[in-house]
């Protein structure tokens, strides 16, 4: 039986969403017109007064905002109502040198909050669970919003921040914790650990994991779901937008649900702008409709991904998102080429290797050079040098076969690739170096 | 009957890793018998005999290394010209291919020792036996 943290939205036939949706937009439309300056004049500019909106059949008159609004109406260009009603903020990175600070009211909180209870209700989380939230606290969203989320529904919440993994394993034995949340590429950490232990995952009381804030692949999943004995969900979300929980995956396990209540999602081409039909491949765009801090219209979250309509077998009528199929951030144009992390990821796990990698990307003479190190299984070992060219030629050739490009493959020792207890770096981009003028 | 094994390394392309590894050997007193490494651009395999193989392994797997055993062929011949040409030329005609080989020192001045990896020891073996090559033996190797 389906249990559902919020079933009337959850379950909300289309045309009574969209009403609810266009409610909420007309009303939000008018708060920010009147209370942000910054996006005033965006309006202003494209000649679009707030009565133009009465439905979110309006939605595409509006302008955008980009991570380049952001920065430039850092840190409060973008604040909707008075810092007094403001109970917390919170910050991406700026690994990328553009930090974004999001503001919250308590009514923010909680409606971000609920958002993450609907996540962990889907994956079959309730009050009996023991919840390990193994994200990072702080500025980081994922700490502080699953640990609220997991309040909500009323979880033992085991508040253990990233690192310390031996630790982690031992609480999660000791106090047997059936949930665990954290990115990915800790989740296959925390696997990889366990392994070594000689801990079985038989031994562990886990059973479902929800894990987010970095883009991962089907093969990852495999990967850690064989590792720690559980399912694995999937759960996204940006700090921008309020943090983990704008979507989430069900059962079903085939996309995830779009918190259109609180959240508007398009689909845009890129480059034109224009409004793409469910189905198509666009960068996502989202409209917070329900925050009151910092409510940021037709946000263009650089994420690629297509939106799909239609009732899921688990009862939800909430539009899903696939998985991003990459960032813009993340994608290289190397030797002309789009070229996602995610796609060497994937075949390197389908090569039989451990997702533990660098990307390394240079100029050599006016050539991009593509250079993969790749972590190998102590049993892919081999006394002989031609065995190991060997793999890696045929490592090199299968990432050409997806890519269209040819790698230079480097097969690394086990365990010689830093681990990520966050988000991991995965790629070197050492060309911008380069692109930089001579004193 | 004794066979021989070896014990190969990876070394990663970055300073030190020999040096890591020989740490290790030795803090656990382990004893070199023989020793090559296979040298590319990319990276190193590091080939030994040691006196405990089992040791060796386990040290080195504990420290993340990528370690292989394997079983080879250790031969003793006269220190004269012409010598490691006629165990070639024996294992030649019994189709055994060497995917590698490196010399060490054996027990007397006279004579020098031979580590073969080869594609099929038995093979091997029966070729240099009715070849009147001298075979060592894991205890040949630990009493050097
Ligand atoms: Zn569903």
């Amino acid at each position: 039986m389906e249990k559902y943290w919020d079933k009337d939205i959850e379950t909300m036939p289309p045309e009574k969403m969209k009403a609810l949706q266009s409610e909420r937009l007309v009303k939000q439309v008018k708060h920010v017109y009147e209370n942000v300056k910054y996006y005033r004049d965006l309006m202003d500019e494209k000649g679009v007064k707030p009565e133009d909106i009465t439905s979110v059949d309006d939605l595409h008159k509006l302008p955008f905002i980009s991570k380049a609004d952001l920065r430039d109406s850092y840190p409060y260009g973008m604040l909707a109502v008075p810092l007094s009603e403001c109970v917390r903020i919170h910050s991406t990175s700026g690994t990328t040198g553009k930090r974004v600070v999001a503001f919250y009211t308590q009514n923010d909180v909680d409606m971000w909050e609920n958002c993450i209870a609907r996540a962990i209700t889907a994956a079959g989380g309730d009050e009996n669970d023991v919840l390990q939230v193994a994200y990072g606290y702080g500025l980081f969203t994922g700490g502080a919003g699953v640990h609220g989320g997991s309040h909500k529904v009323g979880c033992l919440t085991l508040p253990m921040s990233s690192g310390n993994t031996e630790r982690q394993i031992q609480f999660m034995q000791d106090l047997g914790a059936t949930f665990l949340c954290c990115t990915p590429s800790y989740a296959a950490y925390i696997g990889e650990t366990i392994q070594e232990m000689g801990i079985s995952p038989d031994d562990l009381k886990l059973r479902a994991g929800i894990f987010g804030a970095e883009p991962w692949t089907e093969e990852m999943r495999q990967t850690i779901e064989k590792s720690l004995g559980i399912k694995a969900y999937d759960i996204y979300g940006l700090t921008e937008t309020s943090g983990p929980g704008v979507a989430f995956e069900c059962s079903e396990q085939k996309g995830m649900h779009i918190n259109e209540d609180n959240f508007i999602p398009e689909v845009i081409n890129p480059d034109t702008g224009e409004v793409l039909p469910d189905g198509e491949v666009g960068e996502l765009v989202f409209t917070s409709i329900t925050k009151e801090a910092f409510p940021l219209l037709r946000y263009r979250t650089r994420d690629l991904c297509v939106l799909s309509r239609g009732k899921c077998k688990c009862g939800r009528t909430l539009i899903k998102m696939t998985k991003p199929m990459g960032r813009s951030d993340d994608m290289m144009i190397i030797r002309g080429v789009n070229v996602f992390p995610s796609q060497i990821e994937t075949v390197l796990i389908a090569e039989g290797y451990a997702p533990n990698y660098i990307i390394e990307v240079d100029r050599v003479n006016n050539n991009d050079t593509l250079d993969i190190s790749v972590e190998m299984k102590p049993e892919q070992f081999s006394d002989k040098v031609k065995d190991m060219q060997d793999q890696e030629r045929s490592l090199a050739l299968a990432i050409k076969t997806m890519l269209g490009i040819n790698p230079k493959v480097h097969l690394v020792s086990p365990k010689s690739i830093t681990r990520s207890e966050g988000k991991a770096v995965r790629v070197i981009d050492k060309r911008r170096l380069h692109d930089m003028p001579a004193k | 009957m004794g066979y021989v094994r070896q014990i190969s390394v990876f070394l990663d392309n970055k300073p030190n890793q020999l040096t890591g590894v020989m740490k290790l050997i030795k803090n656990h007193n382990i004893n070199i018998r023989a020793l090559s490494i296979a040298d590319t651009k990319d990276f190193g395999i590091l080939r030994m005999i040691v006196s405990d193989t089992e040791k060796a392994v386990d040290v080195l797997r504990e420290a993340s290394y990528a370690v292989a055993e394997t079983e080879i062929v250790a031969i003793t011949i006269p220190d004269t010209p012409g010598q490691l040409s006629r165990v070639l030329d024996i294992l030649g005609e019994q189709n055994v291919n060497i995917e590698y080989l490196y010399a060490f020192l054996g027990k007397s001045d006279r004579s020098v020792s031979f580590v073969i990896r080869v594609d099929d020891n038995d093979n091997a073996y029966t070729a240099l036996e009715s070849g009147g090559i001298i075979r060592l033996t894991a205890n040949d190797i630990s009493e050097m």
